[in-house]
């Protein structure tokens, strides 16, 4: 029983990471109705920011740039919540602008006075944060702005284009080896459950914690969504944009906000796989993985996202585990995939997807 | 009949609109305005230009010259959801709702605007956000009441038939309160019955919260029962302008109705 | 409101024998008074505005109908005048029912969706002088047919939405009469509680328009004593307390719900709630969870085709559990209910099922909390009857009319019979007559019809005797068992009995049949219309890819005619069993292009089909049914709901059904067994 329970266990716990890549899938879908295929290369591209900022084997260019991001979003959002406590006291145009420009002035000085050093997780991440929010906000205007009104398909193609443009970006500016990212998250191995059964069930402590992170996040994301008139615009822009629209959603603002929510989601995925796996470029291939999540979960639905990476993990391990001697080895790598076409097959629209009524 | 708050002064101008897609002319040398509390139709043949012209006023299209005034204020441009937070609502030709809401999210999306609440508060769901959550939801329960829409409130939309569905996006249009509001065909595809409600609830509309309403009807008897003055368009330009008996004389108006060629 | 306990009339004077009310509590008014000092903080009435229950207690209740009292008395309202009630079940159109009878008016509800000509002569005859309407749509009615009603001199509406520009000169709002009320009794305390005090037991209460299968209504006069004891008996026999809870959700202007959700609840104190609207009845029902619930069959009918056309849409698992657990229930649920033997399994699986189907059903139905429930009015189907008592509801059958206020037979609890209508009500004594009419004496006897002496002659005898007008058996158990209206039994040419009511209702039993009518009276055999249930008819074609745009064409598919002729084949394989009946098989039929109307006149206001008319209507579709001929081509005129008319045209099939050959011996005729029998 013991040695079962560790295996289900583990897939869980891999799981887990599968499930917070498909997340980050399943929100700019329902939002956009765009199947982002560069959610994988978002993943990589906050993974790499995050363990080379923190490295101190950058050019001085590159911390000043990040601190400049940095200082830019914190400017931002502080002028956002002047605008909302007094609206008739907040700078116009102009002086914002210019207010912003001066925090991102003062970032990049900050981090000039610090030199070349690596910065620690605490800085890093925010910093990181910012330079996803800044893609978000480049890709909304270079890409999707101007394909606004279009074919879903000719915005997935989009998206495509946009996993080569990170892709090879990311690796230009923040290099293209593999890094070790060491927040401080223990990683050793531990036995639970040493009283029940003989030799205990081992777990690694680096799965706990991001099965912790991803409740977190899901929960954080829920509340998110529900609660929030954010999350209400979010659901009317992903029901009807012109509806939404019309009704004053700010689209623009809208997909800023999204993709930047992708962009954290992507971060949190990034520091919990580069934490297990280091941080390299087979990151964004095993983001593939969440396509038969998604599948199997339902492109709409971010508990589908959880459950759906859970099931495959741990299907994955089962399958390695007690399959693999019969049918040799190597299952992990295509189990995923039989699973979900098993699934479209019978259930198109996944465990937890919306069920496709059309009424006349 | 008898007014509560008698056509006031000009609230919307358009003037010299004109707006082409590619090489193909939709509204050409467009210009009329809207008073205060008045019903203003826009009708006109097909193709006429008649959406364009709503398009244009709410910020879906933005025309390549011409001007529009809206409470005194010019502009040549404005995106959609600044014109909705100037007060301008409209509904949709085919319908456009969130179809995955009940009847009841889908008005309270039309409060968005309305709300204030810090997103931190609302993210812990308390104190402010909580009471204006309330106020707003007691405003929609009074939309829901008007419209006699209550026994769909928990309804998802796409599940409703056609005509409730027109009834719960012109819910949606007056849960953001507008100045002015903007009916693309409220009657089209209704039976009778249906019909007779909606101008109804056009009418009370009009006379109890004083909204100004533009609306575009292929239903003569409608336009004519319901609208203060008619615009009418044709080919993208305005061939008459007036009462509903002033137009509905005029030459031209009976030409292009009776499909004369140019 | 002030209340000033008159010398007798306290709180604490000893309770009558039924133990609801004491003795000087014989009026309405006074029962609220009643109700104010012995419950004053419990809830009276609830309502559903902007999504939320409101509710009023008992004392909050007697307060606004002191104001609105006065107020009317303000307006001229005094001692014997008519004042019309129109409106759906809002509490204030019930409170102002009691306002009027303080001041020893007549409150005359008229049903909410008359068409003007029902309405003029509804307030023609009873020469009412004021109005109260619940909203626009009524207002608009009541000011159409004013010019011809000239007494009319007052109209009081609810809701002022869309009002504000009519002429004031005969309109008052509501809040507006009530504030007049509350300026007058500032200035004249103690007013209106003389004028209650006035009122007694024997005074005319209300005047109810029966709706007739046949000609104009008659206003049926009823007194206090009549409703209260009525009301009273009804209350102790089925133990109703102030605990109870109803929802009024039946036309104010019908008997049944004057008696369940008025009379009984001023006598037993319960609190009654109206549905926001009358579209969400279903909802609110769920929400409110009635414990005491009346209702015709069609209202069971509608809420068992939602529940089966769910149950055809969820998922193999759920469906195949809600049928194996419906199973056991036909099996066992009745009779756990009724104490009788079941099997050991079978208990553990209806407990298991109660837990998993049968609880949550109900819960949606909004019939969790239903303790008592009472079906009435028409003859209810053997398997919706079942069905729900399978599900542990405790459904019972009554018989009754308005000029009984209702009960002239009802089930006891455990003594229930799905074709029986039960034994005397309290206090209720029946007799038969040769004919096998079913005539009888109780507190309830209505006074008389008012201006109408012809009338109350022919239905009241001159030694106290009720003609119902049906016929009917006692039978083994001595529960009373209807068969038809007296009138309508007749004979086929072969001196045969023909009761086409009890034809139709069989008919009706099945859920693809909405309406029936049968002929046969001096023919040879007997024929029918059909008319198709839309919803449950739609549902199936749907299902089988049956292409149809509208009733006429769904009504014209030879499909549906297969589908039809299958049910009525199988009646007649039931008919055959009867010996009484076997003549009565249905032999030739047709789908009427045309849902039968009461806008048309074709049913009631209550639905029930006026067969007569119809006859009439469609005379050359009888005869074609009559002939050889396998299709008559027809054209009619029809009016919509907005007034306008058009015209239906096509030709109508007509079909024949298989006919069987007698089995059973003659029954002994129980009706024969007449004579008065009097309740214990």
């Amino acid at each position: 029983m013991g040695p079962f329970i560790e295996v289900v266990l583990g897939g869980l716990l891999a799981g887990v990471l599968y499930s917070l890549v498909a997340l980050g899938f399943v929100l700019i879908f329902k939002a956009s109705g765009v199947f982002n295929f560069a959610q994988g290369a978002m993943v990589l591209f906050a993974a790499l920011s995050l363990v080379r900022l923190m490295s101190g084997e950058l050019s001085a260019v590159h911390y000043w740039g990040a601190a400049a991001v940095l200082g830019v979003a914190v400017g931002y959002v502080l002028l956002l919540f002047w605008r909302r406590a007094r609206p008739a006291a907040a700078p116009g145009r102009g002086a914002s602008w210019g207010l912003i420009g001066v925090f991102g002035l003062i970032g990049a000085a900050l981090a000039a006075l610090h030199g070349t050093a690596g910065w620690s997780g605490w800085v890093a991440i925010p910093a990181t944060a910012a330079i996803m929010g800044l893609l978000a906000v480049a890709i909304e205007r270079l890409v999707l702005r101007p394909l606004v009104n279009q074919e879903p398909i000719i915005l997935f193609m989009a998206t495509i284009g946009i996993t080569f443009f990170i892709d090879g970006f990311g690796q230009t500016i923040w290099g293209s080896e593999i890094y070790t990212l060491d927040l401080g998250i223990p990683k050793d191995p531990m036995f639970l459950l040493e009283s029940v059964f003989e030799g205990g069930i081992l777990v690694n402590k680096l799965d706990i914690f991001a099965a912790a992170i991803a409740g977190v996040l899901v929960a954080v994301l829920a509340v998110f969504f529900q609660k929030t008139r954010i999350g209400r615009a979010l659901r009317a822009v992903a029901d009807d944009h012109q509806a939404a629209q019309s009704v004053g959603i700010p689209l623009n603002q809208i997909w800023i906000i999204v993709w930047t929510v992708a962009g954290f989601v992507a971060l949190v995925a990034g520091i919990v796989w580069g934490s297990a796996l280091g941080v390299q470029f087979s990151i964004a291939l095993v983001a593939l993985k969440a396509l038969p999540v998604l599948i199997l979960g339902g492109f709409t639905s971010v508990p589908g996202a959880i459950i759906g990476g859970l099931i495959i993990g741990m299907g994955e391990k089962l399958a390695e585990v007690y399959l693999g001697p019969v049918l040799g080895g190597g299952i992990e790598n295509w189990f995923a995939y039989m699973l979900a076409l098993i699934v479209l097959l019978f259930r198109p629209q996944g465990l937890f997807g919306e069920r496709i009524i059309e009424r006349i | 009949m008898q007014r509560t708050r008698p056509v006031g002064d000009v609230l919307l101008k358009v003037d010299d609109i004109t707006l082409s897609f590619g090489g193909v002319q939709a509204l050409s040398g467009v210009s009329f305005d809207i008073r205060k509390h008045e019903i203003r139709a826009i009708i006109g043949p097909n193709g006429a230009g008649k959406s364009s012209m709503l398009n244009v006023i709410n910020g879906f299209y933005h025309p390549q010259q011409g001007q529009i005034t809206f409470k005194g204020q010019t502009r040549k441009q404005m995106r959609p959801h600044e014109a909705a937070a100037q007060g301008i609502a409209r509904t949709f030709q085919n319908i456009a709702l969130f179809r995955g809401m009940s009847t009841l999210d889908n008005i309270m999306t039309g409060r968005l605007l309305k709300m204030r609440s810090n997103f931190l508060f609302q993210l812990a769901w308390t104190g402010p956000a909580e009471q204006e959550e309330t106020r707003h939801r007691e405003f929609v329960e009074h939309i829901i009441d008007f419209l006699e829409i209550q026994s769909i409130r928990k309804t998802p939309v796409g599940q409703l038939p056609y005509g409730l569905q027109k009834r719960v996006e012109l819910g949606r249009a007056l849960a953001a309160e507008p100045e002015l509001l903007l009916l693309d065909e409220p009657m089209a595809g209704m039976n009778v019955e249906e019909k007779e409600d909606m101008c109804r609830f056009i009418l009370d509309v009009n006379d109890e919260f004083g909204t100004t309403i533009a609306l575009i009807e292929h239903d003569m008897g409608v336009v004519m029962d319901l609208s203060d003055r008619v615009v009418v368009l044709d080919y993208g330009r305005k061939i008459a302008d007036g009462t509903p008996d002033h137009v509905r004389g005029e030459q031209k108006v009976i030409d292009a109705y009776l499909g004369v060629s140019h | 409101m002030a209340i000033s306990p008159g010398t007798t009339a306290t709180a604490n004077a000893p309770l009558t024998e039924a133990g609801y009310r004491p003795a000087w509590a014989d009026t309405f008014p006074k029962l609220l008074r009643f109700q104010a000092m012995a419950r004053g903080e419990r809830a009276a009435s609830r309502e559903k505005t902007y999504g939320i229950w409101q509710s009023w207690t008992w004392g909050q209740v007697a307060g606004n109908v002191h104001d609105l009292a006065c107020g009317l008395h303000v307006m001229g309202l005094g001692r014997g005048d008519k004042i019309a009630i129109v409106g759906d079940n809002r509490p204030r159109l019930y409170w102002t029912m009691v306002a009027a009878q303080s001041l020893g008016a007549v409150p005359v509800p008229v049903y909410q969706d008359a068409v003007a000509e029902e309405m003029r002569f509804v307030l023609d005859h009873a020469e009412i002088r004021f109005a109260v309407a619940e909203d626009q749509e009524q207002v608009d009615k009541l000011l159409e047919i004013k010019p011809r009603c000239p007494l009319l001199e007052h109209i009081v509406y609810e809701d002022p939405r869309g009002l504000r520009h009519y002429d004031h000169a005969v309109l008052s709002s509501y809040d507006q009469v009530q504030q007049n009320g509350r300026d007058f009794a500032a200035g004249n305390p103690g007013f209106l509680e003389q004028e209650v005090d006035k009122g007694k037991g024997s005074d005319v209460a209300v005047m109810l328009y029966t709706s007739g299968t046949t000609g104009q209504s008659k206003g049926c006069m009823l007194s206090f004593d009549n409703l209260v004891i009525t009301a009273e008996n009804g209350a102790r026999f089925d133990r109703l307390t102030a605990d109870d809870e109803v929802l009024a959700y039946l036309p104010m202007a019908w008997v049944g719900d004057h008696i369940f959700s008025f009379a009984e609840a001023y006598v037993a104190g319960f609190c009654v709630a109206c549905p926001e609207s009358g579209a969400t009845v279903l909802n609110d029902l769920r929400e409110l969870g009635p414990t005491f619930f009346f209702a015709p069959p069609r209202i069971f009918e509608n809420l068992l085709t939602t529940v089966m056309i769910r149950m055809e849409d969820a998922g193999a698992l759920k469906r195949g559990m809600f049928h194996f657990f419906m199973r056991v229930a036909r099996r066992s649920g009745s009779r756990i209910m009724d104490g009788q033997p079941v099997s050991l399994t079978d208990r553990l699986l209806y407990a298991l099922g109660r837990y998993l189907v049968y609880e949550p059903l109900k819960n949606t139905l909004g019939f969790s909390r239903v303790r008592i429930c009472y079906t009435a009015g028409e003859a209810i189907g053997p398997d919706m009857f079942e069905f729900y008592r399978s599900l542990g509801m405790n459904m019972k059958q009554l018989y009754g009319s308005t000029e009984a206020s209702v009960f002239i037979a009802m089930q006891a609890d455990g003594q229930v019979k799905r074709d029986t209508v039960g034994p005397p009500a309290p206090q209720v004594e029946i007799k038969l007559t040769e004919d096998g009419e079913v005539l009888f004496k109780s507190p309830g006897v209505f006074l008389e019809y008012y201006k109408n002496p012809q009338a109350t002659a022919e239905t009241k005898t001159a030694d106290g005797w009720v003609r119902t007008g049906d016929a009917g058996y006692f039978d083994a158990d001595g529960q009373l068992k209807i068969i038809d209206r007296a009138k309508d039994v007749g004979k086929l040419k072969d001196g045969s009995l023909f009761a086409p009511k009890y034809i139709e209702n069989k008919l009706k039993f099945f859920p693809n049949i909405r309406e029936a009518v049968a002929f046969g009276a001096g023919r040879d055999h007997v024929c029918a219309f059909i008319n198709i249930d839309m919803t449950a008819v739609g549902d199936w074609a749907e299902r089988r890819n049956i292409p149809y745009g509208s009733y006429q064409e769904l009504a014209a598919r030879p499909e549906v005619y297969d589908l039809i002729r299958g049910n009525i084949e199988e009646v007649n394989r039931d008919l055959a069993k009867d010996a009484h009946m076997s003549s009565s098989q249905v032999r030739r039929f047709l789908i009427l292009p045309k849902e039968l109307d009461a806008d048309d006149g074709e049913l009631t206001r209550t639905r029930k089909v006026r067969r007569r008319f119809i006859g009439e209507r469609y005379e050359t579709l009888v005869e074609a049914l009559f002939s050889e001929r396998d299709h008559i081509d027809m054209q009619m005129e029809v009016r919509y709901e907005d007034g306008r008319t058009g015209a239906i045209r096509g030709r109508v099939r007509i079909d024949q059904a298989k006919t069987f050959a007698p089995e059973g011996k003659p029954e002994a005729a129980a009706a024969a067994a007449a004579g008065g029998r009097k309740a214990a």
